[in-house]
């Protein structure tokens, strides 16, 4: 509100017989320069009302402590953290591709030496039974020397082996830039609180499930209302559907 | 028997794949979403389609139900790997014409059991 001024003065008494006098006689541009003076009275009063407001609005936002804070927030950690997430992405793409090339390297190897071994044990116990001619003894003592060269192969599957092992390393730097994430999260979080206070608004509506969003997997902790736990109660409500 | 995998991830595709070979499916294509997926499905000749639901573009429901509205696909085979957990969809897409329905994560054995039961039913 703005204060209440004294009105009643000599200056301003003086100004309205100066006025009543200028209009009596006549005198225009007289009359119009003191209602600009007394106008002029009141504007100045608005104005340091106002500059009082807002001086009370800015300090209020300053002692808060956001206004800064929210600005380093929205401009630089924001993204910062987008660009991190981006990274876990790349990261685990990465480690997923090295590691199923690693798998898919090694299972021909696998399955080779497997049929090799299977053959072997068949001819094997033809041998034991007798059942083997000198010509087949000769393609089996061959084969007995092929399968111990394939079997070198098998360092192979151990070098696929360890690259598997190191590809697990994205979980120690994802874990890293994730919890850096819900860090940030958490004082975005803190700090809205703290704005919805200060602006005063009431509880806020909690958001309701739209039928068309997609939920993702489902996180351990997080409440999930209406969802399957698992292939088993697919199945089932499957089956109930008549499936 | 040729097979159709439509996932927006690279590496789950590549899984999906994998598993089918071993299983002895060599003849399989990839897809990253329904809109890439749809024209292949109507100028190859497919006999099974696995696809995610949750992609960009267009998502494994969608692309359930221009199967079953297309003449000459409506009675492709559609088996969907998904990590949407509610009823609500499971539902849904048993109403839009699934033939299986596998929530992630799974394992081999649960695709093999699937495939088998969509086989044993198609004869």
């Amino acid at each position: 509100m703005i204060e209440e001024q004294e009105i009643i003065t000599e200056d301003n008494i003086a100004r309205v017989r100066d006025l009543l006098d200028c209009l009596e006689k006549g005198n225009k541009s007289g009359a119009v320069e003191v209602i600009d003076e007394l106008t002029s009275i009141r504007e100045t009063d608005l104005y340091k009302e106002m500059g009082k407001l807002t001086r009370e609005l800015h300090d209020a936002i300053s002692n808060f402590g956001i206004d800064d804070k929210m600005a380093i927030i929205a401009e630089q950690h924001i993204p910062d953290a987008k660009e991190r997430l981006n990274y876990v992405i790349a990261k685990t793409d990465e480690a997923a591709n090295k590691t199923l090339e690693a798998v898919e390297e090694s299972i021909p190897i696998c399955d080779s030496l497997n049929n090799q071994a299977l053959e072997l044990h068949a001819s094997w116990q033809k041998f034991i039974n007798r059942e083997l001619s000198a010509d087949e003894f000769r393609q089996l003592s061959k084969d007995v020397n092929d399968f111990f060269v394939s079997t070198f192969s098998i360092a192979k599957v151990k070098d696929h082996l360890t690259d598997v092992l190191m590809a697990q390393e994205y979980q120690d730097l994802t874990g890293q830039i994730i919890k850096k994430v819900i860090h940030l999260v958490g004082e975005v979080e803190g700090n809205l609180v703290n704005l919805i206070k200060l602006t005063g608004s009431t509880e806020l509506k909690k958001k309701e499930g739209s039928s068309t969003s997609l939920d993702g997997p489902p996180v351990p902790g997080l409440s999930h209302e209406d969802t399957v736990s698992g292939q088993d109660e697919v199945d089932d409500l499957l089956s109930s559907l008549g499936f | 028997m040729k097979i159709l995998v439509v996932d927006d991830f690279s590496t789950m595709r590549r899984i999906i794949k994998n598993l089918l070979r071993d299983l002895g499916f060599n003849n399989t294509s990839e897809a990253d979403d329904g809109l890439t997926a749809l024209p292949m499905l109507k100028s190859g000749k497919f006999d099974l389609l696995v696809t995610d639901w949750n992609m960009p573009g267009m998502q494994g429901i969608e692309l359930l139900r221009e199967v079953r509205k297309d003449e000459n696909l409506k009675n492709l085979p559609v088996l969907m790997v998904t990590a949407e957990q509610k009823k609500e969809q499971i539902v849904e897409a048993a109403q839009a014409g699934v033939n299986g329905y596998i929530v992630k994560p799974f394992t081999a054995q649960i695709l093999k059991e699937k495939l088998e039961k969509i086989f044993a039913r198609i004869g």
